[in-house]
């Protein structure tokens, strides 16, 4: 079934692939309805984990998402970088190919993290006109995520929310709606993530993010260490009516659970999914004083001691 | 870093300073280069922990308090070029060359060079791990003629001033080991089933690999070894079909090319 503008399909509910987890999956065929990886894991790798992404291709629907496509910078469109994730597209064969609204880094520097964008006309026409681009050379559409931010710019004219619509209407690519970025970044820059999620186009969102954060008092970093907080619950349920269930997909990537824990936080899905909607009641969550590393990226990278 | 040109050119004017307030906002609980401050410490942070993954053996051999002040001066001096993490260590072996304290004196410390050669070691089994050297070529047996004898393509041949592979190994045992005294060392490292395992070698044997990796045959091999280091040609003879048939079971070998398709690489 699929109820989005680009007819792709309702995979349900589904995990971020981690690299500690491949040995339970393909032991045990976990019963999760799809797994989202990420591009740059296995993209001009050829060791070990991409082997084992081969054998789970042949069992569960795939999604590649990615954190590298930098579709805001200045610089020229990196056309090594999409044709290697090309490559791995064709070799995979996922549901769909996603990355962020965002810029990782500018005059060949990569600072590996999701940088935002000022958010106004001009911006606009720069992002649409990249992603018509990677759509052409990918031959497939991009469904591109909204970012958690810790800043906002005082160039920007244009609300995220507006912005992503326009871009979604004018270069027809799809929407990932991070329901936990959106409490992340309306807390950090003083917006109502409820009025956000009300006013995007729900019906170009093709698959939703579920993850955990840290609160740090006056800021919340996007640590996707921990459970979803039950705020973000309420709004991944105001987000799953307005769109009428799409794709949903928890991440992990500090602290990774084991999996059975991991998939029993995925399954409290059900619970927002299945009840009577209510208008969500923001609560205040409780501060935790620890300094935390937003984005964080180390789990991408694989701990050889453990694997030689 | 966060403001990209294009954007802020256009609305403020090259060639005039611009302050953070004039480019971030600030929110109901923040200033603006409270804002910006998340960002700048996330750098650092989280690429110093990518690249402590991939030198685990030196962040244990020079203390985590050491190892991230080079990683944090090499993340700033060589800031990533790559969009991929796999190769944010390229240049951190030429960075710790460069910033070795030693590095204008004429007599050399020791430790400086053993954290060099342990980097580089863990710099390749990295890119071995990754790298595309599967291959679907029969495996030599105990009766494939001597002419069709080829490393496989997931071999790395290893000659250190230290014992790096015995120091890696230790680490990864979780056991402390002290810094090594400065022993030339010999090693193998095989790629096989997208596992990596270590071989110690004699220097002969290292020798004899390093000759066929470089296109040599069996019988060429053993020969050069004899002519060039003085190695009993008899001896020579005898031992090594004892050596092969140990490489043989390990995987060294295919059995159906040439001698020499792999590189031989010197730490």
């Amino acid at each position: 079934m699929s109820s989005n503008l680009l007819h792709l399909p309702d995979l349900g509910l589904g995990l971020g692939l981690r690299s500690k987890h491949f040995d339970h999956i393909l032991e045990h065929e976990p019963a999760v309805d799809w797994f989202e990886v990420i591009s740059e894991n296995f993209m001009d790798a050829y060791g070990r984990p991409r082997y084992l992404l081969k054998q789970i291709v042949e069992r569960y629907p795939v999604v590649m998402h990615g954190v590298s496509m930098s579709i805001g910078s200045t610089d020229p469109l990196d056309f090594d970088y999409l044709k290697s994730l090309k490559t791995l597209a064709d070799e995979v064969k996922p549901a769909w190919v996603s990355d962020h609204l965002c810029w990782t880094g500018v005059l060949s520097i990569n600072s590996h993290d999701l940088l935002p964008l000022p958010l106004n006309e001009e911006s606009l026409a720069h992002v649409c006109e990249r992603v018509r681009i990677v759509q052409d050379y990918l031959e497939r559409p991009l469904v591109l995520e909204n970012p958690s931010t810790y800043a906002s710019f005082q160039h920007s004219t244009i609300p995220e929310w507006a912005f992503l619509k326009a871009m979604a209407e004018e270069t027809n690519c799809g929407l990932l709606l991070d329901v936990n970025n959106v409490y992340v970044s309306a807390f950090n820059n003083d917006f109502d993530p409820v009025h956000y999620i009300e006013q995007l186009p729900h019906e170009r969102i093709v698959q939703m993010h579920l993850a955990g954060h840290q609160h740090c008092g006056n800021y919340i970093i996007d640590t996707h260490d921990r459970e979803v907080t039950n705020n973000v619950w309420q709004l991944f349920q105001l987000a799953w009516q307005k769109t009428e269930g799409v794709s949903t997909l928890l991440e992990w990537d500090g602290n990774i659970p084991p999996f059975d824990d991991y998939y029993a936080e995925l399954m409290k899905a059900k619970d927002f999914m299945s009840s009577s909607f209510s208008k969500p009641q923001m609560q205040e969550e409780a501060p935790n004083d620890a300094a935390e590393v937003s984005n964080p990226v180390d789990f991408l990278m694989t701990n050889l001691m453990k694997e030689a | 870093m966060l403001l990209q040109p294009g954007y802020a050119a256009a609305k403020i004017g090259e060639g005039r300073s611009v302050s953070i307030e004039e480019v971030f906002k600030p929110s109901s609980r923040l200033p603006a280069r409270q804002h910006l401050a998340i960002y700048q410490q996330g750098y650092t942070a989280r690429l110093r922990d990518c690249l402590a993954k991939q030198f685990t053996a030196l962040e244990y051999a020079l203390s985590p308090d050491l190892f991230q002040a080079f990683a944090d001066e090499y993340l700033r001096k060589y800031p990533s070029e790559s969009y991929s993490l796999a190769n944010l260590g390229d240049r951190f072996m030429t960075y710790l060359e460069e910033s070795r304290p030693d590095r204008d004196e004429l007599i050399k410390e020791d430790w400086p060079d053993f954290m060099i050669e342990l980097a580089r070691f863990e710099w390749l089994i990295n890119h071995l791990f990754n790298a595309d050297v599967e291959h679907e070529d029969p495996m030599a047996t105990m009766t494939t003629p001597l002419e069709r004898l080829s490393l496989v393509p997931g071999i790395r041949l290893l000659a250190t001033k230290f014992p790096v592979r015995w120091f890696y190994q230790a680490v990864a045992k979780g056991e402390q080991p002290h810094l090594p005294e400065a022993q030339p060392s010999y090693c193998a490292i095989l790629r096989r089933d997208y596992k990596l395992t270590f071989f110690d070698l004699h220097p002969e044997q290292y020798l004899l690999l390093q000759a066929l990796a470089d296109g040599q045959g069996v019988p060429q091999a053993l020969r050069w070894l004899s002519e060039k280091y003085g190695y009993d040609a008899k001896g020579l003879a005898e031992i090594w079909p004892v050596w092969y048939a140990q490489w043989q079971r390990a995987g060294f070998f295919s059995g159906s090319g040439s001698v020499g398709t792999t590189d031989a690489e010197q730490v």
